[in-house]
């Protein structure tokens, strides 16, 4: 039996209190304690956090591979199929336990000062405990199986929450589109596991099954095969091109949960699960190829799609698609460069994302707060005087996003800028395609200093405007709400120097991880590169740090004195574009969904031809019994009579034929 | 001496006038008097068949006969007091809400009387003063 003492059985229990909590919080919203249902989350998300903390700080020094595994018993186990329930505690998932528990504290802590007064109130709460819980069991997972189910259960409760205010259309509507688009890519997802089960050897766990695949390397199309089917997972959980479409209405829910969703605990599974899968990516160039300009692509045209947007949360949300394309493209480096700097650089910017993403979610929530629920930036303007707390934390988590030196942002994404610097440098087969890649990662990354500060200068800056939804009492949010604000921010400014370029103990952690540790061994395997010592590269560091002020700069000239929208003549039809979210939903409508709803219809009328025929069968013993209805008049003497005649006709035959 | 004829006169003399008191009659008991007059009938024939045949089975059917028919009596005397305890009346054609509905009813001419006097007291539960059985809810004459 596991000892609950040990690293792995202390990090179970971290991940397991969420589940608990929500339990509790169900409970206790089903007695007259309602109001108190924030509590069993927050302390079970901070215990967690601690918890997950402890068991960081007890592995976090020494040497080569990291990996406890535990199985607690068998699942189920069809024919070859043996699923078991097999926990992984390595470098990659403490890491994720760590920070989704983190974030999710603060968070939690966050949304009790935000959510107060509502009529969900432990319904919400609930539902974040059974967020985070999935989250944790997709990350602590050792197999496919517990992954997916925890998968599954993070985009169950993300349809849930997202569609919180079921009662609003549109929100029910942004749920179901969360559910179903995501749900495209799970398909991918699931066959992909399947194939990679067959070509593994049958293994499930993902020692043994990536141990098999070193040992006995499928055919290079079926790898390539495998790697794009789970990508295609990714690529509807974490919100690439061609399935982004859900996570700019996911923020129809209520704001902290686009800050859980964003920061911790929805999009970044993806990214954990190519990390999981770098062995199997650094055998396909082709596959790592097709990531990363899936992620480039991803992360320009989320860039230009924010540039327009009048919606503060809008911004945001494309900002992380953003993002998370440049996770992509540091993890589809991986196999042109080795995966120790490709997918640490990913799973760095992916640490440093979650705080300053929350950080920024959580201050547009507090804005939000204060102006009556309204988070469109034309209808207010210059709140830095009156919230100056949200202010500093606001611009703070700005500066971080786009990348202004020192903060966490700008560590992160210059490693990813350097890692595709290097894939292109490098002698592998596609290198001068990750030239490209750069020059259009260097560009967005201008981009997103650009509508970042766009956003925060159109509200926080200029004359004083605030909408008359506020009803006159906007106010800074209550010490509650400040508090993660506050703690955020110091993460935001701090965590990426102190965790990486400073130390270096990130890296050197992450790559105790076996996953990467197995990535690095079938790079050297299958390039005949000598590794590379990743430093600090001068230049590319001045050049992210020239294109984040010269974004800022852009975005200061045009929206310092706040709105109304500026827009050079001759970008206007680029704006419009813009704006228009490049009539992506349109064109998805036109080519999706008005299909959909025209077989459907024309199912329709074929079900109700279909009905008709059983309808007009049906009138045939109707009509027969109208006919013999009146017999039934419910007097004895009639049915005896009508007994005797029968007998009569009876007899009457029955002598007529014997007598013949 | 007796013959096979005889015996299936007589027989056919019983079905014949319970059949007409059946289809005749109206009062419950009666009709069910009938009924029971038709089986004797019929037991008859089997008891003279059986006898011609000299073998038991016609017997044995009869004797299965009689036993039906004393279950049935005491089924059906039981329906009877169930039905005079709601309708006051032995009438079987105050039983024609039963049909069939949109049927339009049979119009009774000379109905019987529906009795009007007071029930038999009946036993109380325990602990409580004796009194009169609730009146039933009268069933309405079509």
């Amino acid at each position: 039996m596991l000892d609950p003492s040990s690293p792995l059985g202390l990090s179970l229990i971290a991940a397991s209190l969420p589940f608990f909590g929500a339990v509790l919080s169900a409970f206790l919203g089903c007695t007259r304690f309602g109001r108190f249902a924030h509590l069993p989350a927050i302390i079970s998300f901070a215990s967690a956090s601690v918890m997950s903390a402890i068991v960081l700080a007890g592995v976090a020094e020494g040497h080569g591979s990291l990996a406890i595994t535990a199985d607690l018993g068998t699942w189920f186990s069809v024919d070859r199929l043996n699923v078991d329930f097999s926990f992984l505690l390595d470098p990659l998932s403490l890491l994720m336990l760590a920070t989704v528990t983190f974030i999710a504290t603060l968070i939690a802590i966050f949304s009790a000062g935000y959510m107060r007064g509502d009529s969900g109130f432990a319904r919400y709460f609930s539902l974040m405990g059974l967020f985070v819980f999935a989250m944790c069991l997709l990350v602590m997972a050792n197999n496919f199986f517990i992954l997916l189910a925890g998968w599954e259960g993070v985009g169950l409760c993300s349809y849930l929450l997202v569609g919180y205010y079921y009662a609003k259309p549109s929100a029910a509507a942004a749920a179901r589109k969360a559910f179903l688009v995501t749900r495209l890519g799970d398909v991918g997802l699931v066959i992909g596991i399947f194939l990679l089960w067959q070509a593994g050897g049958y293994h499930t766990r993902f020692d043994s099954l990536f141990e098999h695949i070193a040992k006995h390397p499928p055919a290079s199309g079926t790898i390539t095969a495998i790697c794009l089917l789970l990508f295609c997972g990714a690529v509807g959980k974490s919100a690439q091109l061609p399935l982004y479409v859900w996570l700019p209405d996911a923020m129809e829910g209520p704001t902290p949960v686009s800050a859980l969703i964003h920061a911790a605990t929805m999009v970044t599974a993806g990214v954990f699960l190519l990390a999981r899968c770098a062995p199997l990516f650094v055998m396909s160039p082709e596959a790592g190829l097709i990531v990363a300009i899936i992620g480039g692509s991803t992360a320009f045209l989320a860039a230009f799609l924010a540039l327009a947007q009048n919606d503060l949360k809008r911004v945001l949300a494309y900002s992380t698609v953003s993002q998370l394309g440049f996770m992509f493209l540091a993890l589809g480096s991986s196999g042109a460069i080795s995966p120790r700097i490709a997918v640490v650089a990913a799973m760095f910017h992916l640490f440093t994302h979650a705080f300053f993403k929350a950080l920024l979610f959580l201050g547009s929530g507090s804005v939000m707060h204060a102006m009556g629920n309204v988070i469109d930036m034309r209808k207010f303007g210059g709140l830095r005087k009156l919230m100056p707390w949200t202010h500093a934390t606001f611009l703070i988590g700005s500066a971080a996003l786009a990348g202004v030196p020192i903060l966490s942002g700008f560590w992160s994404k210059d490693q990813i800028l350097h890692s595709l610097l290097e894939a292109g440098e490098s002698h592998a087969k596609y290198h001068t395609i990750y030239y490209g890649l750069f020059a259009v990662a260097a560009l967005t990354a201008g981009l997103t200093a650009f509508y970042t500060f766009r956003a925060y200068f159109l509200t926080f800056w200029g004359e004083e405007r605030i909408p008359h939804e506020a009803h006159g009492h906007a106010h800074e949010s209550p010490r509650l709400m400040l508090v993660p604000l506050v703690v955020l921010a110091a993460g935001a400014l701090l965590a990426g120097v102190i965790v990486d370029p400073l130390t270096h103990w990130f890296g050197h952690f992450l790559e105790r991880s076996p996953s990467i540790e197995h990535a690095h061994a079938g790079y050297l395997a299958h390039s005949n590169m000598v590794e590379t010592a990743h430093g600090f590269h001068w230049g590319v560091a001045g050049l992210s740090t020239l294109l984040a002020l010269g974004g800022i700069g852009a975005a200061a000239s045009l929206y310092r004195r706040g709105g109304p929208e500026k827009v050079p003549e001759g970008l206007k039809s680029l704006y419009a574009l813009s704006l228009n979210k490049l009539y992506v939903d349109e064109a998805y409508d036109l080519a999706v969904v008005k299909p959909a709803e025209m077989l459907a219809a024309t199912g329709r009328q074929f079900d109700a031809f279909l009905d008709a025929i059983a309808r007009l069968l049906s009138y045939a013993p109707r009509f027969l019994a109208a006919l013999l209805r009146p017999l039934h008049n419910g007097l004895v003497q009639f049915y005896a009579l009508g007994m005797v005649l029968g007998l009569a006709v009876f007899i009457t035959v029955v002598v007529f034929r014997s007598a013949r | 001496m007796i013959s096979l004829w005889h015996f299936l006169i007589v027989g056919a003399v019983l079905f014949g006038l319970g059949l007409v008191g059946f289809l005749t009659r109206r009062n419950m008991i009666t009709l069910f008097l009938c009924a029971e007059l038709m089986l004797q009938g019929v037991v008859l024939n089997f008891l003279a068949f059986g006898r011609m045949h000299g073998s038991l089975n016609g017997q044995v059917f009869g004797l299965f006969i009689i036993t039906v028919a004393a279950c049935e009596a005491g089924l059906a005397l039981a329906l009877f007091l169930m039905l005079y305890r709601r309708g006051r009346s032995l009438d079987s054609g105050l039983w024609q809400t039963i049909r069939e509905q949109g049927v339009p009813p049979a119009i009774d001419t000379e109905p019987l009387p529906i009795e009007t006097e007071e029930p038999h007291p009946v036993l109380p539960v325990t602990g409580m003063k004796p009194g009169v059985a609730p009146r039933e809810r009268e069933v309405t004459r079509a």
